[in-house]
């Protein structure tokens, strides 16, 4: 077998891939209208968390903090969830849903944030907001357990538990996109509209790219409703594009309502956009139309410019979150590409059995590397000391430092993009998606021949 | 009564105390807003904690240090990469960062071990770093690891190490301003004094509470320098931890960031007789009255006054063809903690704008005193703001520019506020003469974007010109200016994009060589 999937030979992180759970949870709160998260625990937690957002979309998103100071560490600080809420729903007159989203210190506090919910709703919420619509729930997001992606996942599914009702059915779909950007959501719902599918899309946060008004009042917020959540309990299906970003919420679906799940594949390429848009097919029974087929053929004419002539056997490293990074690895095969190394930055054991794990390692003709609980490490060891070659890292913008240093082109990709402009606003899904990841991929291998004057001139008559 | 009672905060009358508006005649004792006290939850509050505070502010831009924090992995990933201090090693300190990766079994069984292969691994990882600081954090300050046991046991083990330890976890005190005062301490408690330095100038200086953003450090140290002063140590922008070990040798300690280094300089007065003086690196004048107060305690006035007037010469026509476009613009000036008394009189007096606003998010009310004393009447100075007090300010103020963070800058950009980054600036450095002039560039380039003329029409309503392909910065900024400042033949700047290259290439032989007094007269 020429792919091995191994845990990271090191205990602890040098420059870590990613962050941890509240992250994860505090990115889904902003996709829900009406909706501040409040994050039990310090105020770092929800501080650096809402710069790290607004360093990716360069956008401001309200997110709260209990402020737990020396004094609750010790004595316990469910007052200051209960103070929390109050003061929110007194400032806020249009808030209407307020998770309380755990952290390290309050999960070792022992804080029982479910306690504090019930005691709100009978007591606070009941005296005195009376007459106002609140929904209160709890997101368990330990930071030492799992990281930023089970928190997104783990948030999604308190978000579907919390909401979802039986009803008759919606004729919709339930469609998860995963942890996605404003324009993988625009990518998608053009798929749904021209397969003329309804669906309720978890989460609506293409209002997160917002515009500057001339009377200055925009605000960026996501735009899935409570009507969206309740509704997700009526439906015929859920489609759960990333495994690991939505599958519990798909789960729950599954159990509690006998929803089925269908999960998977991130849309990432033309394969898996099309295994998409036939099992979106075979569940409602719409066909995959011809205007489709011409989109397609407009990605494919793109890429056909591109794969054989400049992409074919570049070695790639690639690293992020794993429905990610497996889709991007995927592609990339499919595009004639060597992918080298991929780096998966938590111990979720469940990836070494991922069928497109095991599919990697049956059919890979070449070394390849997958390291779970990985760190940038893992990717600058190689390179430095292990003679890793490469022609191209796909990947965030914690890890620029190793494209920089050792002088190989990067394409970004995933959360978060800070260091390149407007990342967000374009699709890496879908065959929208395709076509802008090969031509990124291409343009930055044309700058680097460029800049190391390696066979620069070949692009004289391309 | 001068307190201002933001709407928003109504339903949280506590707030009230918080903000005062500086009235006709008033002095501190009617104006002081309340500081420093814990945060109201809920209230959206931008404050961060005390191991930020520790690690993120002073810790990390000490250079030439593996900083590794005690934890899960997000303290570490999250304060990593969000700021512009920089090092001539490379920026080792801003590209690596550690975490011991505290997992669950951890949390229960104790991560003490755990720590010790961490620390191991890192050194094996970077041989040639052989210094370490380690940050404690919410997680394991619960949990009552023994961080300084297992540092010592790793410091017995290898001899050519040394550890420093934080316990400075993120709970610990109402804002990132009590992590300051933690690490300052343990700082002095743990590391000074532990090595002896090589003094090469009679004059030598500990520059302290100053943190190299984008080169401010370099930029200084280079006056210093042309002074003929050894700065033996800087806490702790691109400073050494081995010359911060040797703290105990200066003459004088020369600070910045009063809020967060004072704490260790009185410590240093204390315990090793090292008087403190507080300078500062923002404006003409306060510069050069920093470099003229560090002259007179060393009997070198004169070598200050050569660098004035050479820095002076060269820069001041820049800032003043800035000042001319940029007087009576309205500024919100809203940092983190000192730059509020830093700025607040340096902007109004040399570059011409109104400071409409200060706020402090971690500032206590010595640094309030110091904002409110240094800004006009009717001021709105806000402690510890929060979101909905920002936005409520900002359209009450209508301020043509405002300094903040990156985050808070993404709100005031909504309300069409250009921002200016004030904790790690647009295109600093902003310290020295030079600096000086790049942040009152940075200023008018901020102010006089076409494309912020552009963002307030709204081509649905109103009339707008159609006879223009473009407009420019001058053709904004000069309209209304009177004929004598539209002549000059400047046109600002004429600096280069990186200032600090052309320091870091000097040598010793591009310094004055000042002749050391003999023992005897030193004695004297």
């Amino acid at each position: 077998m020429n792919c091995e999937v191994k845990v990271k030979d090191r205990i602890g992180t040098i420059n870590p891939i990613f962050t941890c759970q509240p992250a994860g949870a505090q990115y889904v709160s902003i996709g829900v209208k009406d909706c501040i998260g409040l994050v039990h625990g310090g105020q770092g937690c929800v501080m650096f968390v809402r710069l790290l957002i607004s360093q990716h979309l360069k956008e401001n998103f309200e997110i709260a903090s209990s402020s737990l100071h020396e004094d609750g560490a010790v004595f316990g600080a469910c007052g200051r969830v209960e103070e929390g809420v109050d003061v929110l729903l007194s400032r806020y007159p249009h808030l209407k849903v307020i998770p309380i989203i755990s952290t390290c210190s309050t999960e070792v506090i022992g804080d029982d944030i479910d306690g504090v919910i019930t005691k709100l709703e009978e007591g606070l919420l009941a005296e005195k907001y009376p007459d106002r619509e609140v929904h209160l729930l709890p997101i368990h997001t330990p930071s030492f357990v799992g990281s930023m992606v089970t928190g997104y996942d783990v948030a999604v599914r308190d978000f579907v538990k919390k909401f979802a009702r039986k009803g008759p059915s919606n004729g919709k779909i339930n469609f998860i996109t995963g942890w996605v950007n404003p324009g993988d959501v625009t990518e998608l719902k053009s798929l749904l509209k021209e397969m003329d599918i309804d669906a309720t899309v978890l989460f609506e946060i293409e209002s997160f790219d917002s515009p500057i008004m001339p009377n200055g009042d925009e605000a960026s917020h996501g735009n899935t409703t409570i009507e969206d959540l309740v509704s997700t309990g009526s439906a015929t299906h859920t489609f759960v594009l990333n495994r690991y970003e939505g599958g519990k919420a798909g789960q729950f679906l599954e159990k509690k309502f006998k929803i089925p799940a269908i999960v998977g594949p991130t849309p990432i390429g033309i394969r898996n956009t099309d295994t998409l848009l036939k099992k979106l097919s075979e569940a409602t029974g719409k066909p995959i139309p011809e205007s489709l087929v011409r989109k397609r053929g407009v990605a494919l004419d793109a890429i056909t410019d591109l794969a054989h002539m400049f992409l074919a056997d570049k070695k790639v490293a690639i690293y992020g979150n794993a429905d990610l990074v497996i889709g991007l690895a995927e592609f990339c095969l499919d595009l004639e590409m060597k992918p080298q190394l991929l780096l998966l930055g938590d111990d979720n054991s469940g990836y070494v059995d991922d069928p497109r794990v095991k599919a990697l390692q049956e059919h890979v003709d070449y070394p390849m590397e997958i390291v779970t609980n990985a760190d940038f490490w893992d990717l600058e060891d190689r390179i430095k000391n292990k003679g890793l070659e490469l022609d191209l890292i796909l990947g965030h913008s914690k890890g620029r430092f190793v494209s920089i240093d050792y002088d190989i082109p990067m394409v970004r990709v995933g959360f978060p993009t800070y260091d390149r402009a407007g990342l967000y606003r374009y699709p890496v899904v879908g065959y929208g998606g395709a076509t802008w990841l090969a031509e990124q991929m291409a343009n930055a291998l044309f700058t680097d021949m460029e800049h190391k004057k390696r066979k620069e001139w070949l692009l004289n008559v391309w | 009564m001068p307190y201002h009672e933001f709407d928003c905060s109504k339903v949280i009358p506590e707030r009230k105390q918080h903000a005062v508006v500086k009235g006709e005649g008033e002095d501190l004792t009617s104006c002081l807003p309340k500081g420093y006290l814990n945060t109201i939850p809920g209230s959206i509050s931008e404050r961060g904690c005390a191991y930020c505070g520790a690690k993120h502010v002073i810790g990390t831009p000490m250079k030439d240090v593996i900083h590794i924090s005690h934890g899960p992995v997000g303290c570490t990933y999250d304060t990593w990469q969000t700021k512009r201090y920089i090092s001539d090693n490379n920026n080792f300190q801003l590209k690596y960062t550690f975490a011991t990766d505290v997992k669950e079994k951890h949390i229960v069984f104790g991560a003490e071990s755990l720590l010790k292969q961490n620390i191991l691994e890192a050194f094996d990882a970077f041989p040639e770093i052989k210094r370490m600081t380690i940050y404690q954090t919410c997680a394991t300050a619960l949990i009552g690891d023994d961080i300084n046991a297992i540092a010592d046991e790793v410091m017995a083990e290898r001899p050519d190490v040394d550890i420093f330890v934080c316990n400075s976890p993120g709970f610990a005190g109402p804002s990132q301003s009590g992590g300051h005062h933690k690490i300052n301490i343990a700082w002095i408690n743990q590391k000074v004094g532990t090595l002896e330095p090589e003094i090469t100038s009679d004059y030598v200086i500990n520059y302290v509470g100053e943190y190299n953003i984008q080169g401010d450090q370099e930029v200084m140290q280079d006056y210093f320098k042309r002074m003929g002063i050894q700065v033996l140590s800087t806490f702790t922008g691109n400073g050494s931890y081995d010359d911060l070990r040797a703290m105990h040798r200066a003459h004088l300690n020369v600070l910045e960031c009063a809020r967060s280094a004072e704490y260790i300089c009185d410590e240093l007065r204390a315990r090793y007789g090292i008087p403190r003086l507080d300078i500062d690196g923002f404006g003409f004048q306060a510069l050069g009255d920093s470099l003229r107060k560090i002259g007179l305690f060393f009997g070198i006035e004169e070598r200050a006054e050569a660098i004035i007037a050479e820095e002076t010469a060269r820069w001041k026509p820049e800032l003043d063809w800035y000042a001319a476009r940029l007087k009576g613009k309205k500024v919100c000036l809203w940092p983190g903690g000192s730059k509020l008394w830093h700025w607040a009189n340096a902007i109004q007096e040399e570059m011409g704008v109104k400071v409409v606003s200060v706020y402090t998010k971690f500032g206590h009310q010595g640094d309030m005193e110091k904002g409110i004393a240094r800004a006009g009447v009717g001021t709105l100075a806000i402690d510890d703001p929060n979101e909905l007090e920002g936005h409520e300010a900002l359209e009450t103020l209508k301020p043509d520019v405002i300094f903040t963070g990156k985050r808070p800058g993404e709100v005031a950009k909504k309300k069409r506020v250009p921002y200016l980054n004030a904790h790690a600036y647009h295109n600093g450095p902003y310290k020295g003469f030079e600096g000086w002039v790049r942040f009152a560039r940075d200023i008018y380039n901020a102010v006089y974007s076409p494309m912020h003329q552009l963002s307030g029409i709204d081509i649905s309503k109103d009339d707008y010109a159609t006879d223009k392909g473009f407009v420019t910065r001058r053709m904004l900024s000069d309209a209304n200016l009177p004929e004598a400042d539209r002549a000059s033949p400047l046109t600002g700047y004429t600096g280069p994009f990186d200032p600090i290259a052309a320091l870091r290439a000097k040598t010793d032989a591009d310094y004055p060589q000042f002749e050391r007094k003999t023992s005897t007269q030193a004695a004297e």
